[in-house]
């Protein structure tokens, strides 16, 4: 009897890890969770980290670590999370008495000015403490990851079953609405858009809609006045003990761009907020090579355009920070040529003008 | 570690190798002790001098009770062994509580006091370890059991890991015999033992942590006024959610246990089917209701000193029972319900003593009793009382303009699987499992065994902590 269910098990599990491959869910994709996050945390202090990155999805997404790499012989520790508030991380790394490296701070400005900490707030108490059985735990994870394509938060059975209501019920936003898969995510938690919501226009349509075009209220002016305060407290701590911060606003489709400035518009945010802390940040708007990149879900950008605007902002940090220096053997510079297909912004993808 | 882990499918193929080797019976204990300590030390490894503390003391004052012929003396030993548990249970799960209280006690007398920081960890687990121990020097005080004659058995059943974290609360004379002698599961145990794990896995995994627990989430956390419809739902889904965690962490730690060739208590026994509320407690978390019956009611007198202090007990009890699972004054009000629900029970049978209830009037009796079970779970899932009122004003249909939370597929979910449950207890709530088992064709158990595997797989778990680990 246990032979045979064992049997069964496996030939179910295997119809599965293929139906899973099909839907391009491979194996070496990470999933997103404060345990990888704690991996990469420790590594700075471990490793005397010259650069770390915090924000959100978007310089996760948007970095791509190996031209980062390539452009300054140094490869950053990435600690950015998705739908997070880099804030409470920054005071976090201010802290660290221990920390004496450069700190890229993305943010999104209506993810960097709210209150709440949002979806990985975990990660700071894993920082503070993670059990011996967490952490043995997520290497077996790691481990099993590198072979099987299934494991994947997002395409769990209950996630499935339950998305299979498109939101019936009048008045009731469901499962159907929350944010599904749409980052892969490798060694040193190197992140990058799913292949598939480039390809399939339903699963990208989908996250345009869950995004519903970053609509919302107005940031109030003492979100504003806290956000500054925060910052400039936590710099100040960051160079008080030999480190540095800088700031940079990725690209976002001008789908959203409209609301996001609505809520909260580049003068009451992004400058006050250079202005405030006394640090230098680079602005997308001020890149002229961003223009024109492909934004499939107009939050984030596709896997070929984030080495180009990786490519610009480092090049732009390279002459604000002596932290970071261009090497000679440096590649050439990237454009919009090398990512964008020709044709492929009157079509499918959306650009920022 | 928890047993939904990958952490703990390591572990326990590590352990169970190590069992089935040719060592001696008493180098096999070593390592199942050494494992049970690993087991716990895996969450935060120096809370594991708590439960050295606990074996050490117990043993020593159970040893002293036995030396002792004065009286006083042995009762001065057994009031070590209680104050040192619960002195222990007080700092780590009350201390903060009673802070609390104090601080707002001297603040209504017009006393502004400022209480220094007591952010403490609660070691996972506290409350079962401290009761299983206290109850081996009460025990051997009361001279219902002799103490344990090897100090190795005597810790390996203070620490036995699969009853160590969340139950069942196991007695000395249920388990310190087990060890005296070598054990080791059969094929046929191992099989069920195997079994039963997959089935508590399937209960926690798949159906509470998978379909139940989003639907109480989004009712409990919110703080929009939930109508009848959802205020219903999410409460049914809790009672499905905290009935599938705790009784399958039990089923689980059961199945682990027969593994190893050990039998651990029955700790639920089809309890939705119940008809009354004491019969919903020698059906709910068993070993907790005879371990406060045995060790709090009759102590406290029972029902051997008249009308009046039976329900006092009776309350004292339950009361108890409430503060026993969390250190908040909802869990008191949960157990106050459920104190309250046996005096009119009691008082009911007194008046209706020759009433023999038909099928159609038991059924609709148990049916009421769930449905009042399940008033009480507001309280229990609540995260204040203010939320508590709001989720019954929902279900009395009295909140003014109640908010729709829930979607279509979490009200079929949850009325496709706690209807099954209730159901399922119903259809046995007079046999047993291992009764319906030797009935049910083996190609259809092979069949139900390997979907619910499969489904633990796809399913994955999150790895998310029993909600009873926090009691």
């Amino acid at each position: 009897m246990f032979l045979l269910a064992l049997a069964m098990v496996v030939t179910l599990t295997s119809l599965w890890e293929w139906r899973m491959r099909s839907l391009a869910l491979l194996p070496g994709d990470l999933s997103p969770s404060a345990a990888a996050w704690v991996v990469q945390r420790r590594r700075v202090d471990a490793e005397d980290a010259k650069v770390v990155i915090i924000g959100d999805s978007r310089i996760l997404y948007d970095t791509d670590l190996g031209r980062f790499q390539a452009l300054t012989g140094l490869r950053p520790i990435q600690l950015a999370l998705q739908g997070t508030n880099c804030l409470p991380f920054l005071e976090n790394l201010a802290a660290d008495d221990h920390f004496k490296g450069l700190v890229i701070v993305g943010i999104t400005d209506t993810s960097y000015f709210r209150e709440r900490i949002g979806l990985f707030e975990a990660a700071l108490k894993f920082a503070r403490f993670e059990s011996p059985s967490d952490r043995i735990g997520y290497w077996l994870d790691y481990g099993l990851s590198q072979y099987l394509g299934f494991l994947e938060p997002e395409y769990r059975l209950s996630v499935l079953v339950k998305r299979l209501d498109p939101d019936l019920r009048p008045g009731v936003k469901g499962p159907y609405d929350d944010v599904w898969k749409i980052s892969t995510m490798g060694e040193d938690r190197q992140t990058a858009i799913w292949s598939r919501i480039e390809t399939d226009p339903r699963l990208r349509d989908h996250a345009r809609a869950v995004w519903n075009g970053f609509k919302g209220d107005k940031v109030s002016d003492a979100v504003i006045a806290s956000t500054l305060g925060r910052t400039r407290t936590a710099v100040l701590a960051i160079r008080a003990h030999g480190g540095d911060v800088i700031f940079v606003r990725p690209p976002s489709a001008p789908e959203l761009r409209v609301n996001e400035d609505q809520r909260l518009s580049r003068a009451r945010g992004w400058d006050a907020l250079l202005a405030a802390a006394q640090v230098r940040g680079v602005h997308a708007d001020d890149v002229p090579e961003t223009r024109g990149l492909i934004f499939p879900e107009f939050s984030h950008l596709s896997r070929a355009c984030a080495p180009v605007f990786t490519d610009a902002y480092v090049r732009r940090l390279t002459g604000l920070t002596p932290r970071l220096q261009l090497r000679k053997d440096a590649p050439p510079p990237l454009g919009p040529r090398d990512c964008v297909p020709a044709g492929a912004a009157s079509a499918e993808v959306t650009t920022q003008r | 570690m928890v047993f939904n882990s990958l952490t703990f499918v390591v572990f326990f193929c590590c352990v169970l190798l190590l069992h089935s080797l040719p060592f001696s019976w008493n180098v096999k204990k070593v390592n199942l002790l050494v494992a049970s300590y690993i087991f716990y030390s895996a969450w935060n490894p120096p809370f594991v001098l708590l439960l050295w503390l606990s074996t050490v003391v117990d043993w020593w004052a159970a040893q002293s009770i036995v030396r002792s012929t004065n009286p006083l003396r042995r009762r001065a030993w057994m009031l070590v062994s209680v104050i040192a548990n619960l002195g222990v249970l007080a700092y780590f799960k009350y201390g903060k509580f009673l802070l609390a209280n104090f601080t707002a006690l001297l603040s209504t007398a017009g006393v502004h006091y400022v209480p220094p920081d007591f952010d403490i960890v609660l070691p996972v687990g506290i409350s079962f370890y401290t009761f299983a121990t206290m109850s081996y020097t009460l025990d051997v005080y009361l001279r219902r059991a002799l103490p344990s004659r090897n100090f190795l058995d005597f810790a390996l059943f203070v620490t036995f890991f699969p009853h160590l974290v969340a139950g069942p609360i196991m007695r000395p004379t249920e388990l310190v015999p087990q060890f005296e002698e070598p054990r080791r599961a059969d094929r046929q145990r191992l099989c069920f033992g195997l079994a039963l794990v997959t089935l508590g896995l399937f209960m926690k995994v798949v159906l509470a942590d998978g379909f139940l627990a989003q639907p109480t989430e989004i009712v409990y956390d919110s703080d929009k006024a939930p109508g009848m419809l959802d205020a219903w739902t999410a409460t049914l889904a809790f009672s499905g959610q905290i009935f599938c965690d705790f009784a399958g962490y039990s089923t689980t730690a059961i199945g682990v246990a027969m593994c190893l060739g050990f039998a651990l208590s029955d700790n639920f026994r089809f309890p939705y089917a119940a008809v009354g509320f004491s019969d919903f407690w020698r059906r709910w978390h068993i070993t907790l209701s005879s371990y406060l019956r045995d060790y709090l009611y009759i102590p406290l007198g029972g029902n051997r000193h008249g009308e009046v202090r039976t329900y006092v007990s009776l309350m004292a009890t339950m009361l108890i029972g409430g503060l026993w699972h969390g250190a908040s004054w909802a869990f008191v009000v949960w157990g106050g319900l459920h104190g309250l629900y046996l005096s009119a029970e009691r008082v009911l049978r007194k008046l209706f003593s020759g009433y023999r209830p038909g099928p159609a009037v038991f059924f609709g009796l148990g049916l009421l009793t769930y449905a009042l079970v399940n008033v009480t779970w507001v309280f229990f899932r609540a995260k204040t009382f203010a939320k508590a009122w709001l989720v019954l004003n929902g279900m009395f249909g009295l909140n003014a303009a109640p908010v729709p939370q829930l979607a279509v597929v979490h009200l079929l979910s949850v009325a496709v699987i706690v209807g099954g449950i209730v159901a399922v207890h119903w259809r046995m709530r007079d046999t047993t499992v291992e009764a319906v088992l030797a009935r049910v064709p083996t190609s259809i158990l092979t069949i139900s065994w390997a979907f619910m595997a499969f489904a633990i797989i796809i399913e994955q778990g999150a790895g998310s902590a029993f909600i009873y680990f926090q009691f």
